[in-house]
């Protein structure tokens, strides 16, 4: 099923936080593996849950703010950070909103598990070269502007 | 007898509190402040911004405005700053040499104790919170911020927080300053033993201490509803800038961290004073470094959250370019707020506590350098191949990468659990929070003040000192804070007001660069007041020709308009006019008699 919410665009930005959940994974299974200081029901419960609880909030957390980003990226317009107030400003080029519109789910709550890394679905993949962040090369290269204070 | 007068005096306190109580729910109609249950539709849209302000002092005594309250937390904040560094200035010139005897050591430990707290909660918390109260609302397309008044009561409760937690200092008699440091590590601060802790000025600290808390947290609960329903209509989760990113962020690790430190202090403050024991007891100095740190550690991080805000905000304006990795960034501010309540015990390594524990708070602090390395390499991406402008602003916000990276480095290594008994509560450990409370924070703070000074002022500052203030501050911090490190490597414990002979050059070195910030503050404090008096006025509304590059943002703009609307006559353009903000709906239904 396609994902409308956490396209591949998405999911990509998201990595950020995957890392220090890979990084924490990663000691969960050193400890249980190797243990190097034997298991213990109460240090060692405790030993986990504190490897468990950061994982399990980061993940939640990570979870809601992509979906409300992504999710508001599809619902409206989209500025540059910080522009959306200045009068006359115009959203950055590439609409997300029709784009991202699929026939075929609308009654499906967005997921990310399971279904994310392999959604390279057509429909994601065109509005996925363009974002604010992406194309970070000057577009104001050329005119100079050597402006000081 | 004297069971009997105590009695009396609760008593009597007891009634008068209950009065209190009584007279405040007489005095103000609470259902004003509930939109919902109040039945009129009551915002604080029609209330605030339209009427006219009172002159003078009183103005500045009364103001509810989100952007007076703003400059007051930033004069507030840059007192404390030059307190706490002129604090420090004494302690570094004592430790020029260690037979050096300018001051005892007693006095020592109490400027210790005073300049680490004061930098920390009255500099560093309300300069953060100046740049966020002045901007967030103008950032998301607000009128003000949700509360107003609660806005103004956080910072009114400040002032009184200093003074108590200065007190010891004052020509009071019996009373004198607290020596805990700022880490008010137990049994030492229940005022056991025969020191001289057990004095009032120990539990004045302490309650000046809490003041700041409630003062912090009603701050944040205030940004996080703002930040949450006060957006304007095209400001969307994805139109966020990233300086309200890092501000939400803090927001709600202060909710979280807050709280604790304030019902720690309650329960210290009962061990010294009523006889309890929570602390003193048979594993009480462990329970207090636990629910310290357990605030502690986030706040290191609500204090580095929205300086890297304001670095991500700045650094694009300067490179002609986007911040690179946007969402990234946002991403990231989120990871770090999550781990930085799971890593509290790095502080406590050398505590003997189980070895299982402390390998889980080690692998939580690799862990959270990521988020942390992510970002930097964001700021250098951006600026890569980018036209740099290298402004004042700028300079501080490229010295906040530079300096950050150092104090970064040197924490990863300090996460480490082998290398942090070895370094711990020595210089390095000094060094290592220096570089990130004065190099980044501080910078920060300074690109924050530069960037945004003719958006508060009217005015420009004067460029040939800016640039001296960076250098100065820049050098300074890197000699100061580097033969810190060094210091740390060769065994020197901190927290001393002497040291051994091997020690001397260094610590000299260290006297040098801090006497070199100094100068280059007392440059900034002219450039500062001078330009603010005198500078030359700005009139376009777009001073950083940020519209060339089409990096031009809602602050500015609301700027622009505020210049062209204040050429009609001299008193406060109306800041109605000031953003569309396409949200006002509510009639003006306000049932309240001025208040
Ligand atoms: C890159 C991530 C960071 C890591 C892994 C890290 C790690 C550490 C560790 C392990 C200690 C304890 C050293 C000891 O006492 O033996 C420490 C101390 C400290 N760190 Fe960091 N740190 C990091 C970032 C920061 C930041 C961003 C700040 C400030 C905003 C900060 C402020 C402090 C402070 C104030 C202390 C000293 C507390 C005290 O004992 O008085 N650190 N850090
Ligand atoms: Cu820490």
């Amino acid at each position: 099923m396609a994902n409308k919410i956490f396209d591949r665009d998405t999911l990509l930005d998201l990595t950020v936080n995957v890392v220090p959940l890979f990084i924490i994974a990663f000691f969960v299974v050193a400890f249980a593996v190797l243990s190097p200081f034997g298991i213990d029901p109460l240090a060692s419960s405790i030993q986990f849950g504190l490897l468990a609880v950061p994982f399990v909030l980061l993940a939640i957390l990570t979870y809601f703010a992509g979906r409300a980003v992504a999710g508001s990226e599809q619902s409206g317009e989209v500025y540059l950070p910080g522009q959306a107030g200045v009068r006359g400003a115009k959203p950055l080029e590439e609409d997300h909103g029709p784009a991202a519109i699929d026939p075929e789910s609308t009654d499906d709550a967005p997921e990310v598990e399971g279904d994310g890394e392999d959604d390279a679905d057509g429909d994601a993949e065109d509005d996925a070269d363009g974002d604010a962040e992406d194309d970070a090369d000057g577009d104001a290269e050329d005119d100079a502007d050597t402006k000081d204070a | 007898m004297e069971v009997n007068g105590q009695l009396a005096l609760t008593v009597l306190m007891g009634l008068f509190l209950v009065a209190v109580a009584a007279w405040l729910a007489r005095v103000e109609n609470w259902r004003s402040y509930t939109p919902v249950a109040g039945g009129g539709a009551f915002g604080q849209k029609d209330s605030y911004g339209s009427e006219e302000k009172p002159s003078g002092v009183i103005r500045w005594l009364t103001t509810v405005d989100h952007k007076d309250i703003g400059i007051l937390y930033g004069a507030y904040g840059l007192i404390a700053f030059a307190v706490g560094g002129l604090m420090v200035v004494v302690m570094r010139i004592e430790l020029i040499d260690p037979g050096m005897s300018l001051i005892s050591n007693t006095f020592y430990n109490s400027l210790l104790t005073s300049h680490g707290i004061t930098m920390l909660f009255l500099f560093g918390t309300p300069i953060i919170a100046a740049f966020s109260n002045y901007l967030v609302p103008l950032l998301i397309g607000a009128d003000d911020m949700a509360f107003p008044r609660i806005n103004a009561i956080a910072f009114w409760l400040l002032p009184p927080a200093a003074l108590l937690i200065w007190a010891g200092f004052f020509p009071l008699p019996d009373v004198i300053p607290a020596q805990t440091a700022w880490t008010m590590y137990t049994p030492l601060s229940t005022g056991a033993g025969a020191g001289n802790q057990a004095n009032a000025g120990v539990d004045l600290m302490l309650l000046g201490l809490h003041l700041s808390g409630v003062s912090a947290t009603m701050g944040a609960i205030n940004f996080i509803a703002t930040i949450f329903t006060e957006r304007g209509d095209d400001v969307s989760w994805a139109n966020l800038d990233i300086f309200s990113w890092t501000i939400l962020t803090q927001s709600g690790l202060i909710l979280f961290a807050f709280p604790l430190l304030g019902s720690a202090i309650v329960m210290l403050l009962f061990d010294r004073n009523f006889g309890t024991a929570f602390f003193s007891g048979e594993g009480g100095a462990i329970l207090w470094q636990h629910l310290f740190w357990f605030f502690g550690h986030p706040e290191v991080y609500i204090l580095v959250l929205p300086p890297m805000g304001i670095v991500s905000y700045v650094i694009p304006r300067f490179s002609g370019r986007r911040l690179f990795g946007f969402k990234f960034v946002v991403y990231s501010t989120l990871a770090i707020g999550v781990l930085s309540f799971g890593v509290w015990a790095h502080h406590m390594f050398a505590t003997g506590m189980d070895p299982r524990l402390r390998a889980s708070f080690m692998a939580v602090s690799l862990a959270i350098a990521i988020p942390s390395a992510v970002k930097t390499f964001n700021w250098i991406t951006t600026m890569w191949n980018g036209r740099v402008r290298l402004t004042t602003p700028m300079l501080f916000s490229v010295g906040f990468v530079s300096n950050f990276i150092i104090g970064g480095v040197t924490g990863v290594f300090l996460a480490s659990i082998p290398v942090d008994l070895v370094l711990h509560d020595t210089y390095y450990v000094v060094g290592h929070f220096h570089y990130v409370v004065m190099g980044a924070i501080a910078f920060a703070g300074f690109s924050g003040l530069y960037y945004w000074f003719p958006l508060y002022t009217g005015r420009m500052y004067q460029k040939t000192l800016g640039k001296a203030h960076f250098w100065l501050s820049m050098i300074g911090t890197n000699i100061t804070f580097f033969a810190m490190i060094l210091l740390g490597y060769g065994g020197m414990p901190r927290r001393y007001a002497t040291f051994l002979p091997q020690f001397a050059t260094l610590h000299q070195l260290a006297t040098v660069g801090a006497l070199l910030l100094l100068v280059g503050q007392i440059i900034f404090v002219w450039n500062f007041v001078q330009s603010w008096l005198e500078g030359p006025e700005i009139e376009d509304g777009d001073p950083w020709n940020l519209r060339q590059s089409g990096l031009y943002t809602a602050e500015w703009d609301w700027f622009d308009q505020k210049q062209q609307t204040a050429i009609a006559d001299g008193g406060d353009p109306d800041d109605e006019t000031a953003l569309t903000d396409g949200g006002h709906v509510d009639e003006p239904a306000d049932d309240r008699s001025d208040a």
